[in-house]
């Protein structure tokens, strides 16, 4: 049926139009930003109370705590590992670090303490499993994830931690006044603008071509995004303190994975480990860092929920594997390693999050909300697969 | 020779892009062993898909006559069901399960849906029998076997489908002597029961042996007639096989030997998998500047553990003393190897020695991207890109740019970048390991002039190749290997292909001095 439809003569015309082309590979190459600024619309439409500052300032403040542990889980599922425990180490960093402000320790040091000794020691202790004794990740950071589940609840004795210190709840809970947050949005604009114009010249001295849509196409995503946020954050409070840090982290990983060395090992040994152990790329090392990375930004986003909650409970994270991982599968990253970006990640981040924000404004049940998701990711499974197919 | 019992007709097959057989016309008779050679992409892979449905109608062209019936098969089970079968290179047996379970895989003898098994184990021993194979049990799992015994398995599985148009595809690309030996046995039992054969091959002296008739394809089109093997020489079959006459296929150029650049003393390395076995026994050799040392031995005799050992790639199973240019080395990774001055292009270029699926770029620069980052790991991408542009003009790679992903290359091209990835470690000794496997005769000649050009340069070269004609064509100095032991030394001007062969099966001992 479908084929005898495509090869309809009219159709045809019209998938061989140059400007038909121009868009077909536009969806292709942002498949997933295109289904985000869908969502968004048919949430607009919906419910009027979607695309207020108010409400996607909430929305971003929400998004960016999964975001911050799909960051790191992107890494993982790069160098085709995976790690289950990340939302119970969140609940025991939350539990960790309020535990320690009440026994009387100064807040900055218990929180540098969370993140060494439950986001590097469970980072090590991970990595050494796997990269010792070859585990597979799905069975360590399985057993982690009851592990660490059980001694939040262990410590807290089944029981919520408030908190007595003020400024706790700043960490992640403050917002940028709003010139300062204006200024930095401009900032990043100019930034952009500048890193395009220097990029462009590097490709011209070394006779790169360049392709005239790809430009436009980046240009006018950042423009548009850049825009929301001012206008969003701005009509609103700030930016809060959590989309900040999300942003830094991300703006780090990103870089380390296109310009370093270290990015660049990950990609081979997720494409092909063994090809990339005999071409001297340290993989024990190797394997350790990124387990820990991910360990480690988890017990971030645990500190500043707990910050944000003014306290904590040990289920905090409950499920948060499930959210991050889906996060970086719908951005394209492909679950046996090799393949993705962190771009790619923070658009998934984002239609989880909309999907999430925008289905309870419409009142729709958490039972249904579950189905819906599934079908999303299989929905983001399916597209990748057909898209890659294709050219092949 | 029996009656005609195959005809292919003007079959045409394409490609997105590329015709992969442009009116092939062949006929194969009853009882004979015909050959199907070729370079490779040359089309023989996809005539036989063609032939056994995997290809289905009507995505080719063209007509298939099987005994005088025009036959199109929609799947493999039709082409089956004209007892036609098809040995790949790849085999396709489970490993998990046992001889008799692979021979009748969805075709057990049941009995209200319960599988007999002693009436299949039965049934196994007689096809087994039938084939004089001795050493397999029906009982036996697949991956307990040698490679050439689990391709007579494949044998038998055919037969016990009343095959009677065999086809071999490069099938002893992976076997010892004594399997090929075996292998031919058996061929000849199945030409005198009747049995149609096609046999494609790389290997020119394997078709002296086994073949009746050869037919050649080139770039999708066969070249000549069908042509009785006696009448025609091996010079003529390369020539219609690269449409060119090859008369220097090894250029190698003679240089002046140099210093002793690497030595390796007492190299032993243990077995992964059996406790007190060793794959390499006592290996003492020296590589020195200025000069192609060749290992040659057959398959299993402890070569690539050899090399593997000494370049780090096979912790706490190797150990030896490894000295270069007089300093003893310490390896325990590849990372150490690499770092003191050593590089290994691997025997199996796509399963560890490339990275499918990312770019030529990635490829060339992941061994050595501390020459194109600063101290903080940064990578310049321009310098990169660069480097990786000078290397391409200087090896000539083909390739449409450096962001494409390394599978659009052809196999020569994929070596060529491998070998560039290693120059840019800077090594002082290149290990080569099966460097041409797998790649077309044209390009093999362009790997042998990049070795000339590495000692050139002042790299140590050591080559290892299955490919008898290759190693001493382009070796200066030869080592042989049996059993994990070196067994010869010899000097390209005294080796002959008998007397490394001597040395590589056994017949012939080893000296006492070595």
């Amino acid at each position: 049926m479908i084929k005898k439809v495509l090869q309809n003569e009219g159709i045809q015309k019209v998938l061989q139009n140059p400007n038909t082309q121009i868009v077909l590979k536009f969806l292709k190459a942002n498949g997933t930003l295109v289904a985000l600024v869908v969502l968004m619309l048919i949430f607009s439409f919906a419910d009027e109370s979607f695309f207020t500052p108010r409400n996607l300032t909430n929305l971003a403040r929400q998004a960016t705590i999964i975001g911050i542990i799909a960051v790191g889980m992107t890494m993982v599922i790069l160098i085709n590992g995976i790690d289950l425990g990340v939302g119970s180490i969140v609940g025991l960093a939350a539990i960790s670090v309020t535990m320690m402000m009440q026994s009387g320790i100064n807040m900055w040091l218990a929180v540098l303490l969370t993140l060494i000794l439950v986001g590097g020691g469970i980072g090590l202790w991970n990595g050494f499993w796997i990269a010792h004794y070859n585990i597979p990740p799905f069975i360590i950071t399985l057993a982690m994830m009851t592990i660490a589940r059980g001694m939040a609840l262990v410590f807290s004795k089944g029981g919520s931690i408030p908190v007595e210190e003020p400024q706790f709840r700043q960490i992640g809970g403050a917002f940028l006044p709003k010139t300062l947050s204006a200024v930095v949005i401009l900032a990043a604009l100019v930034f952009y603008f500048y890193s395009l114009y220097k990029s462009l010249q590097e490709k011209k001295k070394y006779g790169i071509e360049v392709q005239k849509q790809d430009i436009i196409t980046s240009a006018v995503i950042a423009v548009v995004g850049l825009g929301l946020a001012f206008w969003v954050f701005i009509s609103y409070r700030g930016i809060p303190s959590p989309v900040i840090i999300f942003v830094v982290i991300v703006f780090i990983s990103s870089f380390v994975l296109q310009n370093t060395k270290f990015g660049r090992r990950l990609y081979a040994m997720g494409g092909n480990e063994e090809a990339a152990r005999l071409s001297g790329i340290n993989i024990y090392q190797t394997k350790i860092i990124v387990f820990c990375v991910v360990t480690v930004l988890s017990a971030l986003a645990g500190i500043l929920l707990a910050s944000r909650l003014n306290g904590a409970s040990p289920n905090l994270g409950n499920m948060f594997e499930l959210f991050a991982i889906s996060a970086v599968i719908i951005g394209g990253t492909s679950f046996s390693g090799g393949i993705g970006t962190i771009t790619g990640t923070v658009v998934g981040v984002f239609i989880i999050g909309v999907l999430e924000n925008g289905m309870s404004l419409l009142g729709v049940p958490m039972q249904w909300q579950f189905i819906v998701r599934g079908f999303i990711i299989i929905l983001a499974v399916w597209f990748d697969v057909v898209t890659k197919k294709k050219k092949g | 020779m029996g009656e005609i019992v195959l005809e292919m007709k003007n079959i045409i097959k394409d490609f997105p892009g590329v015709r992969a057989l442009n009116h092939v016309n062949f006929e194969a008779r009853a009882g004979e062993v015909l050959a199907l050679v070729g370079e490779n992409g040359a089309g023989k892979s996809t005539l036989m898909k063609v032939l056994s449905g995997v290809w289905p109608y009507p995505t080719y062209q063209g007509d298939i006559f099987i005994r005088g019936e025009l036959k199109r098969f929609h799947n493999t089970k039709e082409a089956e069901e004209s007892r036609v079968a098809i040995i790949y290179q790849e085999l396709n047996l489970i490993p998990e399960l046992s001889v008799a379970e692979n021979i009748f895989l969805d075709r057990q003898f049941t009995k209200a849906g319960v599988i007999n098994w002693s009436k299949v184990n039965a049934e196994t021993q007689k096809l087994l029998d039938d084939l004089h194979l001795e050493g397999i049990k029906p009982t036996d799992q697949i991956k307990e076997l040698t490679v050439g015994k689990q391709q007579m398995v494949e044998i038998a599985k055919a037969l016990s489908l009343n095959a009677n148009i065999l086809v071999f595809d490069e099938p002893t690309s992976a076997l010892t002597d004594k399997e090929v030996e075996a292998l031919f046995t058996i061929i000849r039992k199945l030409k005198q029961q009747g049995v149609c054969m096609s046999y494609i091959s790389h290997k020119m002296e394997e078709l002296e042996q086994i073949a009746d008739r050869v037919i050649v394809l080139r770039d999708g089109q066969t070249i000549g007639e069908v042509t009785p093997i006696s009448e025609i020489t091996l010079e003529q079959i390369i020539s219609r096989m690269v449409g060119r006459d090859i008369k220097d296929m090894f250029p190698k150029k003679e240089f002046q030997r140099g210093e002793k650049v690497l030595e390796v003393k007492n190299f032993e390395v243990d077995h992964p998998l059996m406790p007190g076995e060793k794959k390499v026994k006592n290996a003492s050799f020296s590589a020195y500047k200025g000069e192609i040392l060749g290992i040659s031995g057959l398959m299993g005799s402890g070569r690539t553990e050899l090399v593997s050992g000494i370049f780090g790639a096979l912790p706490k199973l190797a150990r030896g003393e490894v000295i270069l240019k007089g300093k003893p080395l310490s390896i325990k990774t590849p990372q150490d190897a690499i770092e003191q001055g050593l590089g290994l292009v691997t025997e199996d270029r796509k399963r560890v020695g490339l990275i499918l699926g990312q770019s030529v770029l990635q490829n060339m620069t992941i061994s050595s991207l501390e020459t194109v980052a600063n101290q903080w790991g940064v990578i310049n991408k321009s310098k990169e890109r660069s480097l990786a542009n000078e290397y391409v003009s200087k090896l000539k790679i083909k390739t449409p740019g450096l962001d494409v992903t390394i599978d659009t290359l052809s196999g020569g091209n994929q070596q060529k970048v491998i070998v560039a990835k290693w120059l840019n470690t800077k090594p002082v000794v290149l290990i080569l390991d099966e460097p041409t496997r797998g790649i077309d005769v044209g390009a093999k000649v362009e790997i042998y002039n990049l070795l000339n050009q590495l000692i050139e340069e002042g790299v140590t070269v050591i080559i290892i190749s299955s490919e008898l004609p290759e190693v001493m064509g382009m070796s200066d100095r030869l080592l042989v290997m049996c059993e994990g032991e070196i067994v010869a030394e010899l000097s390209h001007k005294d080796a002959t292909k008998e007397m490394v062969m001597e040395y590589a099966t056994g017949s012939r001992k080893k000296e006492a001095s070595l």
